[in-house]
């Protein structure tokens, strides 16, 4: 079974929420993102979705504009991304690898998403591609790679059913209306919205975009299957990128993990 | 109905393989109101006339199929027309477009405006109908062309818009439709967002070119009145491709006519410093779109380089894509040393001085006229006038104020 579809079950079948941490592959560069991908496993992440930088990230923030920008005077490609896999799964063969990113980047490489194999990443979320579609319409129809769709608040009823369908991995529920990194969550909206999702689908929901506080990881987690975490780590990151002393990510992470459990 | 290939776009938007709607989740909701919406009021007896109206005695159409005389007998061949959309009020064609989509604006009883721009037309244009309705507008523009562009920033203000420099990536247009959709994605309740060219998720570019294609049709009547048939050649320059779209569509049907949109060639296509995808890329997606785009071999979008600030930007609309795959319109590039060139030949043998984007048409008449038959009639769609462009020049002129 994919890695990371029996990893949700399995907490699931604990009753335990998932902590799904998000970084931007090369920021501030390779080797350090391979050590922040242990860490955030040492420090209680259960899921690491992995941003491959594009240079057109509609559906970004600032913070996680500039880091993909970062990576690309890097020069940091989907090839690249996948060695950095490789090396993770040197050592680690338990934590499932999501790559988020944009559709260009992936069909350009269609011939390496094809040859993802077990022990790679685990699945993938296109972040401009809606979820009715399918990935496999692009030529992404690689079975050890699993799609995640996301639902915002403005996803009508009658199309919830059909992307919640088309689901492989988990719903990504989307918090607010905006891009990543804002804030303003509507805890009432939310509850109502991922409760319809899971009278549609029996796939998990996380619930992600604008998750800073614990209080907010908490609330969150309440009523939904996990959260995602992004924004508030790649400016811990920005922050960090010439110490390299990455402590205070740990702890924030181990914070989020109580909170949410 | 016989098939035409005027009949596109798809259901799901697509022209051909290219088209569609690549957009975040948040945003699909909003692109299906505004399909609906668009698709209702499109027939609508009341709202075609409120358009034609507006067209007629806010932006005083139609404009005129001019003989460009002297332009003629310096290339001592056929006859050439001029499509005075540089007449319009505010100076270029954007503004058909902006006011036929902030009359869907206010059917849908949208608050808040918001718009890309690269020269500043479409900003000055949006701006101008946010104004007439008294509506709030937010106008993103990259830092880059603020800078070149600074006449249209300030009557942009004066007309009571927020212009919102954008700094990331390369700070052009590009950069500022990122902003915009983004703008979008966090305030898409109340707000109506106007894009300015044939570019982004469906249905934006069809919308766009049928406000467009106002242009077209009249440039058929007028030819018939004019010079008894149909153009040999009409040429329009290609930035994200709404001017040319609004000439080329009404044409697609009429194969004697040839369709000839202009590219900007920046130092020259060879040396990779440009703007012209149709001549130098491969397909790819963005901007909610899957059309012709400069991209690198992993798939990331390339700077592009263009003195004309419109005219600079990666990709371009997913119809022309189409055309060009099909065959139905040739799609060439032009430096910007010849479209200078052009500029100042333009100004000073017909009184007309052409937007630097639109002088990319005109210096393809070089080539074209020695090409074509003497008898031959071309329409060359003066997009825009070249006041916003008088600071461009002079520095490029080593001229200070
Ligand atoms: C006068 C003029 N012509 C042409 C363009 C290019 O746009 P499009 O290709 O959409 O007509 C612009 C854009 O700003 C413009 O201002």
């Amino acid at each position: 079974m994919n890695r990371l579809t029996s990893k949700l079950q399995n907490l699931k079948e604990n009753n335990k929420k998932a902590l799904v941490a998000y970084l931007v592959a090369g920021d501030p560069d390779l080797d350090t993102t391979l050590d922040l991908m242990h860490l955030f496993v040492d420090s209680g992440v259960d899921v690491i979705e992995i941003g491959v930088p594009f240079t057109d990230p509609i559906a970004e923030g600032p913070t996680i504009q500039k880091a993909h920008d970062r990576a690309l005077k890097n020069n940091i490609s989907l090839k690249m991304i996948l060695e950095l896999v490789d090396k993770f799964r040197e050592t680690n063969t338990e934590t499932p690898l999501v790559l988020m990113g944009y559709l260009n980047t992936f069909i350009s490489h269609i011939d390496l998403v094809q040859s993802i194999g077990e022990n790679s990443a685990d699945s993938i979320l296109v972040v401009d591609v809606p979820g009715e579609l399918n990935l496999q319409t692009y030529g992404i129809t690689n079975p050890n790679i699993n799609t995640i769709s996301l639902i915002s608040p403005t996803t009508k009823d009658d199309r919830v059913e059909s992307i919640a369908k088309n689901s492989t991995g988990f719903i990504y529920y989307v918090t607010l209306r905006g891009v990543t990194g804002s804030s303003n969550l509507n805890i009432e909206e939310i509850k109502n919205n991922i409760q319809k999702i899971q009278q549609y689908s029996d796939a998990p929901t996380m619930a992600g975009f604008g998750i800073k506080s614990v209080e907010d990881a908490s609330t969150l987690a309440a009523c939904s299957d996990g959260i995602v975490i992004g924004s508030s780590i790649v400016e811990m990151i920005a922050d960090e990128s010439k110490t390299k002393e990455f402590g205070r990510i740990g702890k924030y992470l181990r914070e989020m993990k109580t909170a949410i459990s | 109905m016989t098939f035409s290939n005027s009949n596109f776009p798809d259901k799901e938007g697509f022209y051909g393989e290219y088209g569609g709607k690549f957009v975040p989740e948040t945003l699909m909701y909003a692109l299906e109101e505004l399909e609906n919406t668009y698709n209702k009021l499109k027939d609508n007896k009341d709202f075609i006339d409120e358009f034609y109206k507006d067209l007629s005695h806010f932006v005083g159409r139609p404009s005129p199929l001019y003989f460009a005389q002297r332009l003629t007998d310096y290339y001592k061949s056929g006859s050439i027309w001029l499509k005075r959309e540089d007449l319009n009020h505010t100076g270029a064609h954007k503004i058909n477009n902006t006011v036929g989509q902030i009359l869907l604006a206010k059917y849908m009883g949208k608050k808040r405006i918001i718009a890309e721009t690269g020269a500043g037309q479409h900003g000055v244009a949006t701006a101008t109908v946010a104004a007439r309705l008294g509506l709030e507008c937010h106008i993103y523009m990259g830092a880059e062309d603020v800078r070149r562009q600074s006449l249209n920033v300030y009557r942009i203000k004066l007309l009571g818009a927020h212009v919102h420099p954008v700094d990331s990536g390369s700070a052009t247009l590009k950069d500022a439709l990122n902003e915009a959709l983004r703008d979008w994605v966090t305030n898409v309740d109340d707000t109506y967002y106007i894009i300015g060219s044939v570019t982004g998720p469906h249905p934006y570019p069809m919308i766009v070119r049928d406000f467009n294609s106002v242009v077209g049709k009249e440039v058929i009547e007028q030819s018939k009145d004019l010079f008894g048939k149909m153009p040999d050649a009409v040429v329009a320059c290609v930035g994200g491709g709404s001017n040319a779209m609004g000439i080329f569509h009404p044409f697609i049907d009429i194969k004697e006519t040839r369709l000839i949109g202009v590219e900007a060639g920046g130092e020259g296509v060879s040396t990779g410093d440009h703007a012209a995808p149709l001549n130098d890329g491969t397909p790819g997606v963005l901007h909610g779109a899957r059309s012709y785009l400069m991209q690198d071999e992993s798939g990331q979008v390339k700077d592009t380089k263009s003195v004309s600030a419109g005219l600079d930007y990666p990709g371009v609309g997913p119809e022309h894509s189409w055309l060009k795959d099909i065959g139905r319109a040739e799609y060439v590039a032009v430096s910007d040393d010849d479209a200078l060139k052009a500029f100042h030949e333009v100004t000073e043998l017909e009184g007309i001085m052409p937007a630097l984007e639109t002088a990319h048409a005109f210096a393809y008449l070089e080539p074209l006229m020695k090409e074509l038959d003497s008898s031959a009639n071309v329409v060359v769609n003066v997009s825009g006038r070249g006041d916003k462009d008088i600071n461009t020049v002079a520095e490029i002129d080593g001229i200070e104020f």
